[in-house]
Formats: C-alpha cells, structure tokens, sequence
C-alpha cells in the first residue's frame, strides 16, 4: 500500500458517497442517507491512513507543499462533515460538502502541484508547524460547513429547514473561530516570534488570516448583538469562508510574503 | 461625556469599525508595502504621490491606520466596560422572585400541580436542581416559594473575556512599537561583540551548517557564549526556531556567509612536459610564493570570487557569496615581471588556461578553498510579547466560556394552595440550546414523578 493508492481508494470513497447523497437529494429517503455515511466514514479512515504513511515516509509534518496542506485540508473537511451530521444528523448538507472534498483532492492530485517529500527547510522545522497548521486548517474545514449550510439556507424554501442551515451554520462556527484563532492567529504567532523574532509582521498570509478572522467576528456580532438571523448572517459566512479561501490559495499565488512555503 | 460614553459603548461603531479595518487591511495587501518611491512612480504613475502622501505605502503603520485601531480599542473597552457592571451584579446578587407569568412565556417550560405541601416540595424542587448541578437560591414571600437555580455563570463573561484580550494584545502592540529594539550582530567564529543597549557581550564560538544528503541545507548553528565584562555566564547553541534568550534579548539565528576576504586557496601546479612536477600552494587573496621550479616562478594569488560571473563589459565579478562557481586569478611573476596570468575554476578544471609571454607548459587546478564562516544573529528585545502571550491566553480562555461554558439557568415558582402546590418551571440559556432542553426535560420529570 502506498500513500498515492491511499489517497486515490479515499477519493473514489467520498466520490461514492457523494454519488448516494445526490440520490438522497431527490428520493429523500433516510435509509439513502445513511447509506451515504458509510462510504465517507470509510474515506475517512482510508484517507488517515495516508497521511499517516506519508507523515512516515517523509519524516515529517505532512503539510510542507500545497499537495500535503490541501490533502490534508480535504481530511478536515470531511471530518468536520462527520463530526457536524453526528452531532446534528443533516445529511442535507451531505452532497455538496462532499464535491467541496473531492474538488479538493482532485486539486491536490492535479500535475501541477508538485507532490515529492522535500526536506525541511530549516524555518519549518518545529512543532508549532504541526499546531499551526493542522488546527488553522480545521477551524477553516469547519469555515467550509457553515459556507455550504448558509449557501444552502439561501437556496431552501421550508422556513423548518432554514432555521435548522442557520442553526447549524452558526454551530459550524462556533467551533472554527476557536480553532482558527488558535491555530491560525495564536499559533502563527507563538512559531512567528520563535523563528522570526516577530509576533506580527504584517506579511500578506497574516493580513489576510486577519480579514478572515475580522469577517467572522463580523458575524458573530451582528448575529449576537443585533440579531441578524438569517440571509444577512449566512452572506456574512459565505464571504468569510471565502476569505479564508483566499488565504489559503490566493495569497500564495497572486501575492507574495514571507510564507512562501506552503 | 455622556455623549462620548454613548458614541464608544455602541455596537454599530464596533461593526462599522470592522468593515472599515477589513477594507484598509485588504488595501494594504493590494498594493505592496514599503517599496521605492520609484517602484510606486513606475507601477501608479500620478497616483503615486497621493498614495504615499496618505500612506497608503506603509498602511499597517500609518497614523490612520493606528488612529483606527485605537478608535478600536476604545469602542471595546467603553462597550465592554458599561455592560459589566450590570452583568456583574445580575452574577452576584440575582433577583431570585419570580413571576409565575414571566416563566410560563419562557421555552422551555413547564406547569404542573404536586398534592404535597409547600415545604416539601421545596425540598425537592431544590434536591432536584441541586442534583443537576445547579447553584440554588430560594426565597419565600407570603404563599409562593421562588427558586432560582443557575450553572456555569462564568459562561456570560465569555465576551469580556475575550475583548479584555484584544485590549491586552492591542497594549502588547503598542508596548512592542515603543519599546521593541532590535539590531544584527555579525560574528566570525572566535570574534566577540558587545550587545548594543545591554551590558553583555557574545561571542560566536563555531558556527556549522549541516546539509541533508541531497545538499540542501538542513540548519543552521551558532555556538555562543554569553559574557559579562569578558567573563563567561553561559554557553549555548542558537538555531533557526531555537534562538537564545538572555538579558531580556533573543537571539536569533538570522542568516550566515562566508568570509571570502580571508579565504585561504589551495592551488596545484603541473608541468605537461614534467609528469613528475606536482606541487601544491596554500595561499590567500593577495599572497604569492615560489612555484619551486627551474625558472624561478613565483605565484601570486590575485582575485578569489565565489560565485564567478562576467558581470557588464565582461569585467569578472561574483554573483553570490554561495560558492557555487569558485574560481581564482593566478599570476605568474619571474623576476619581478608578471609573465602570465589566468583564471582557475574549481568546477571547470579543463578551462584553465594561462595567457603571457611565457606562460609555457604550467597548468593549474583549483584544488580546495577553505573560508571562515561569519554567522549574523538579530538581537531582539521586545517588551510587548509577555502582554502578547497574556492577551492570546485571555483571548482562547474567553472564547471557550463563550461557546462552551454555557451559563443555564432554571426558575421555579411554587404557590400554596389549599392541600396542593402549583408548580411553574422555566428555562433559560443562551447556548447549547438542545442540550439544555433535554436537563430541563430531566429536572421537570424528576419533580413530577415524585408524586
Ligand atoms: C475583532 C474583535 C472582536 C472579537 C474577536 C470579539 C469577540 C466576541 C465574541 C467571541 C463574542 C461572543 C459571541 C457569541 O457569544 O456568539 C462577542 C460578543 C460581544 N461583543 Fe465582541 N469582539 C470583538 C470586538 C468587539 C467590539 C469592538 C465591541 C464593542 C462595541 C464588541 C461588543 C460585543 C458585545 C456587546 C457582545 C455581546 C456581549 C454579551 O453577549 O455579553 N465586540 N465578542
């Protein structure tokens, strides 16, 4: 078994379960739904098994290239996917967070990204790459819940079913700005001052760690204080997930900085 | 002042003021930060000079930037401060009477009639809650008993919390920008240098860079010792991601170079019609010594580049001080006349060749150079980071209690009457709403089924 045979059993898992969802969609059936679970819970683990042997082989934190970072980022996604339809049973959301996982891997395994293990360079060697990035990477996986529970309050008609896409996009929240201010803002911080002797350098990946972080707390307020239930709340988290996108992807490719790694 | 307190305590400012940093930050990754003012001539043209002139160059420290941050600061504090005092006292000393009314418009809730007197029921009601883990107070006014039960009351000071933080952390800023201090120090192995604004010296010890097998590097390594009046307090080892502290300074392991100006080259010299001449010289930029052959030759060592390049008008120059193209300019000099000359490269040995009047049969090989490393570390000092790491602590715990410290509450009003008592239960939380449904479900059975 190697790490790329892995990824690919994952990838045809939640492409799979996806397939099921998109039936749910229509038929509705309960049974359809949780028949579709099985597959990603078993993606799941198919998928850990790969990082894991990848983190074997490499020696090291399995996010060092985007390939790394966005397999890893598609694990979270459906992770929190699992975590969410546990906890709120809304297969609802099933269908399209699925795609958001198989466009990511999809995007991972395109040629471009290049996939060898390198070794580190000596400013990516610590522990605090770990917690940056895993709990950064998890608070937006959860990000990507709200963004597809609020696209699809936007979308749905049945005043029961838009309470309980609210409802659950703002849980999706709950969880991911706690991470995401941990790992992204605290974190990065903590590894920032240890490596390069300053906290903060208003460097392009951390101003926009810090929109997408202002976006949220946005949201968190007009929502808490002056009660913007709804579509207003659910554009707000449409737009901080795509922050946090922009982050992700934008800020290596249209500007630069000093986080030219990864 | 009123007026003031009232402008700042608003939550309409705070979101104002977000949207309005959101913009400004996004700005300030839009157009680069801190460049020349020929840069910015060349990529906005006239818009330049108004760019620069508002700032918009060096956005994250210009006055409006930070006058915003500030305004920010205010409005957090101003806001969080005029709820606290009432949050405070709705913490310590509650109204604990209640409506009957009141509680039965709350959800949940739940009404029922118990054929036990009031006292017992009392009892039970508190047991009951108490075994729930709630805080329970009660109070008795003529014929109605009112109970409050509460849990995880920190839970409301969730916000505070996390906006005492970001005032901590926005004072870490401030600290930082006032305070702060740093500077590079730059060091040859064995050289000591005193640490500007502080009464220590360092001094680098060795310094060595370890490669992975494909040679590409793997860290870097500054051994130092710190001194005091050119007495030694402590040696240590200073690695990217591992710097020193000492003295209220860090020391990082910054960047690294060599000292070409004192390398020291190891030249061979043959003869193509001698295959038995064969000798090697040790020499440094500028040096010469005697070749030891027949006519006398002397070797004069005159250029060593690192990095070889012809650079404009062919002139050679170094293009790097890695050593990725050594080469040497070697001149041959026979009493006292220079008579040949030629550049030597380490990667190209078959190139060498000697240009001169008698530049006869010698050839020369770049065998091996050797050159001290100078290791540069930045001395830090920054006051503000303690605050820094107080406000992100703050800001975790607070959000914590925010979300997951959800503060219940359950009210109780139990009514005499003749050979029974009215019960009205109501529920209240401001999170975890379903789970909170199902303990006030649980508490509402317990006192019922007790009948
Ligand atoms: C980026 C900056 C800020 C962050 C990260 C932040 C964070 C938070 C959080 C996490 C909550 C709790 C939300 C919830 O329970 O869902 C909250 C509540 C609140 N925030 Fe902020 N805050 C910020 C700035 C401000 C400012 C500037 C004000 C000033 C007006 C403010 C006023 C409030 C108020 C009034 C509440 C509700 C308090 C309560 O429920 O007791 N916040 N804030």
């Amino acid at each position: 078994m190697t790490e790329s045979t892995l990824f690919a059993a994952a990838m045809g898992l939640f492409a799979l379960s996806a397939l099921i969802y998109f039936v749910f969609l229509f038929n509705r059936r309960e049974s359809t739904a949780r028949t579709a679970f099985v597959p990603v819970i078993a993606g799941l683990v198919v998928h850990t098994g790969a990082l894991v042997l990848r983190t074997v082989e490499s020696g090291h934190a399995p996010f060092t290239n985007m390939y790394e970072s966005l397999s890893f980022l598609s694990w979270a996604t459906a992770l929190a996917f699992v975590l969410v339809n546990l906890r709120f049973s809304i297969p609802r959301i099933g269908p399209f967070l699925m795609l958001i996982v198989i466009a990511l891997m999809a995007l991972a395994s395109s040629p471009l990204m290049p996939k060898e293990t390198t070794p580190l360079v000596p400013a990516l060697q610590s522990y605090w790459l770990w917690l940056h990035v895993s709990v950064t990477l998890l608070g937006e996986a959860f990000f990507a819940v709200a963004f597809v529970a609020s696209l699809m309050y936007l979308s749905a008609k049945d005043p029961a079913k838009k309470d309980k896409l609210d409802a659950v996009g703002y849980r999706a929240v709950a969880v991911g700005f706690p991470l995401f201010t941990l790992g992204g803002l605290v974190f990065g911080m903590v590894w920032a001052q240890k490596a390069w002797g300053r906290y903060w350098s208003w460097d392009p990946k951390e101003v926009w760690s810090l929109i997408t972080w202002l976006v949220f707390a946005l949201y968190l307020h007009t929502r808490i204080v002056m009660g913007w239930k709804g579509k207003r709340s659910a554009w707000i988290a449409i737009l901080g997930f795509l922050a946090a996108l922009f982050t992700y992807f934008g800020v290596n490719y249209l500007l630069s900085g000093l986080h030219s790694y990864a | 002042m009123k007026a003031f307190i009232r402008f700042f305590s608003s939550v309409k400012l705070a979101i104002a003021l977000l949207i309005i940093l959101t913009a400004a930050s996004i700005l300030g990754t839009l157009i680069p930060q801190g460049r020349s003012a020929a840069e910015y001539a060349a990529r906005y043209g006239g818009l330049a000079g108004i760019l620069v002139r508002f700032q918009f160059t060096d956005l994250y420290h210009s006055l409006w930037f930070i006058a915003l941050l500030g305004f920010f600061g205010l409005n957090t504090a101003v806001c969080t401060l005029t709820r606290l005092s009432p949050k405070l006292r709705r913490a310590r000393r509650p109204q604990v009477a209640a409506d009957p009314k009141s509680l039965a418009a709350r959800n949940p809730k739940d009404r029922f009639r118990r054929s036990e007197g009031l006292p017992a029921v009392r009892t039970e009601a508190e047991e009951a809650l108490r075994a729930a883990g709630y805080r329970v107070r009660s109070e008795k006014a003529e014929t109605r008993v009112s109970i409050l039960g509460r849990k995880r009351i920190a839970g409301i000071f969730g916000p505070d919390v996390v906006h005492l933080g970001l005032l901590v952390l926005l004072a870490g800023g401030i600290v930082s920008g006032l305070g702060g201090f740093k500077t590079q120090i730059v060091l040859r192995e064995g050289e000591t240098a005193p640490v500007p604004k502080a009464a220590f010296e360092i001094r680098l010890d060795k310094f060595t860079t370890e490669y992975y097998p494909d040679g590409s590097v793997k860290d870097w390594t500054s051994a130092v010792t710190v001194l005091e009046d050119n007495a030694p307090l402590r040696t240590a080892d200073i690695e990217v991601n591992h710097p020193l502290s000492h003295g209220g300074f860090n020391f990082y392991q910054m960047s690294y170079g060599f000292d070409w100006e004192t390398a020291s080259v190891e030249v061979l010299a043959r003869k193509s019609g001698d295959p038995g001449f064969l000798k090697a010289l040790e020499l440094k930029p500028g040096e010469r010594a005697p070749l030891g052959d027949a006519e006398g030759t002397e070797i004069f060592l005159r250029r060593f580049l690192p990095d070889f390049v012809l650079g404009e008008g062919n002139r050679p120059e170094t293009r790097s001080f890695q050593p990725n193209n050594p080469a040497v300019l070697i001149e041959g000099i026979r009493e006292g006349r220079k008579v040949f000359e030629g550049w030597v490269f380490a990667n190209f040995p078959d190139f060498a060749r000697m240009h001169g009047t008698e530049a006869d049969d010698l050839a020369f090989e770049l065998k091996g150079f050797r050159a001290g490393q100078y290791s540069v570390l930045e001395a830090a000092r920054d006051p503000g980071v303690p605050l820094i790491w107080a406000g992100c602590l703050l800001v975790m715990v607070g959000l914590g209690l925010a979300f997951y410290w959800p503060t219940c509450e359950i009210r109780a009003v139990l009514e005499e009457a003749p050979s029974k008592t009215e019960v009205v239960l109501g529920g209240q939380a401001a999170k975890g709403r379903d789970r909170f449904e199902k303990e006030f479900a649980a508490v509402a059975a317990a006192l019922r089924r007790s009948s």
